[in-house]
């Protein structure tokens, strides 16, 4: 009886406070006490919170590493492609130009009939001015074919194999070629050199050529077709003292940077040595 | 195995003079690479097939060269004369037999091409041909000695490995 009495008691009591405590509380009474007693738990709380969230951060950006690692790799591995692809492109693209020209070149002399042939190297000599070509007698290329591209003549086919042929080139110090020059259609001889410079040689001195004169092959000789552009006088040099004048010459092609020409397949030279007369001969 | 090798490698060298190197010009000179491996090769001690890589490169760059097919072949042949007197003489110090070769090898092969071209009705002005093509030429050919070297008695060591006394 006595324990029942006294717990309700205590229970009054507990609500007498609890209920003083809220009216106290929603006074606004047990703010100070509130704070004095939150911001200890709040600062243990932020604490223990940042140092997870640091954790998970962390935790996940060694994951986005790897993924971003691994992207940066695919997309290097992208852009190396697409640049080959590129430089693949370009190179595709200069040679359709160039066979565009050539093809231009060839429909512009239909008289001749040609095959195109890639440069793939030069003399291993110094000493001579020849290249070699990956066509050769399995694709109807002979020796003495005259060899142009589409700026103009680049020499003549001197040795020939089934799969290559090797040209001796205009700028070669033993080439010779008979030429015109225009508009005088004076005759002359264009000369190369060791300095890859081409002269003229032999032009009569009751000729009046001048400087931007074209040169032209004259087709005497018997070696090169009539009419193929060389390239243009650069000089003249005249003294009445020599039986000829002389010039210098720019040629139209560049033959640093031969790299597809066109050999005339229907042109055979002519061999006029034996109508040539020799010294003694009766 | 020595003799086997010396027809790809000369072939290879001949291959990149013509094709690369020849772009790369001083004046009108580019690098002998094929004389330079001969020389090199022939200048290793223990190496007796110098004579087939002298023939065998003499062939090629008169099968590839405009040159009168006889001038490749017998500079070679002489080069490795040279090479095997300079064994003889100067076996002390091999890196100063290589630039010896190599210069004196250089003047002698482009001697005999002069020759050969005027004996062949193509003769060429000395003097523009020694400045323009020789001098350049020489100097490349110089630039590359050591190169040639290390590389050509690393191949001779592979082949021809040391006998050592245990």
């Amino acid at each position: 009886m006595r324990t029942s009495t006294q717990r309700t008691l205590q229970t009054v009591v507990l609500a007498f406070i609890v209920l003083g405590l809220v009216a106290l509380a929603l006074g606004g009474y047990l703010r100070p006490l509130t704070r004095l007693l939150i911001n200890p738990f709040v600062f243990a709380q932020s604490w223990l919170s940042s140092r997870v969230q640091a954790i998970e951060n962390l935790a996940r950006a060694s994951q986005d590493l790897a993924v971003l690692r691994q992207r940066n790799l695919e997309l290097e591995a992208q852009v190396s492609q697409l640049q080959a692809e590129i430089i693949q492109l370009k190179q595709q693209l200069a040679e359709t130009e160039i066979l565009s020209a050539l093809v231009d070149f060839a429909r512009a002399h239909p008289d001749h009939r040609y095959v195109a042939a890639s440069v793939i190297g030069r003399d291993p000599s110094p000493f001579m001015k020849y290249v070699i070509i990956n066509r050769g007698s399995d694709d109807g290329i002979r020796r003495g074919m005259p060899v142009v591209t589409q700026q103009g003549l680049v020499g003549r086919v001197t040795a020939v194999t089934a799969v290559a042929a090797r040209v001796q080139l205009i700028i070669d110090p033993a080439s010779s070629v008979d030429i015109r020059i225009e508009p005088s259609r004076a005759q002359a001889v264009l000369l190369g050199s060791l300095t890859g410079e081409l002269s003229l040689d032999m032009i009569p001195q009751s000729a009046s050529v001048n400087v931007g004169d074209l040169v032209l092959t004259s087709g005497l000789g018997g070696n090169y077709p009539k009419d193929i552009l060389v390239g243009q006088v650069i000089t003249v040099r005249r003294r009445e003292t020599e039986l000829f004048q002389r010039a210098a010459v720019q040629p139209v092609v560049d033959f640093s940077r031969l790299e597809i020409v066109l050999i005339i397949i229907n042109f055979r030279p002519l061999d006029i040595s034996p109508l040539i007369p020799t010294p003694g001969a009766p | 195995m020595a003799f086997a090798l010396g027809f790809p490698i000369i072939a290879l060298l001949t291959i990149l003079q013509s094709a690369l190197f020849s772009h790369m010009q001083l004046y009108q000179g580019y690098a002998d690479l094929v004389l330079l491996a001969v020389i090199a090769w022939g200048l290793q001690p223990r190496v007796e097939a110098d004579w087939h890589w002298a023939v065998i490169a003499g062939l090629v760059m008169g099968f590839t060269s405009g040159l009168p097919f006889f001038a490749p072949v017998l500079g070679y042949l002489l080069i490795v004369s040279l090479t095997r007197g300079l064994r003889m003489i100067v076996w002390q110090s091999p890196m100063l037999s290589m630039f010896v070769a190599v210069f004196v090898g250089t003047l002698l092969m482009h001697a005999i091409d002069w020759v050969a071209l005027r004996l062949v009705g193509n003769p060429m002005p000395f003097l523009p041909a020694l400045q323009l093509i020789t001098l350049p030429t020489l100097f490349l050919n110089l630039l590359l000695a050591v190169i040639f070297w290390g590389i050509f008695q690393d191949l001779a060591n592979w082949l021809y490995p040391t006998e050592l006394m245990v």
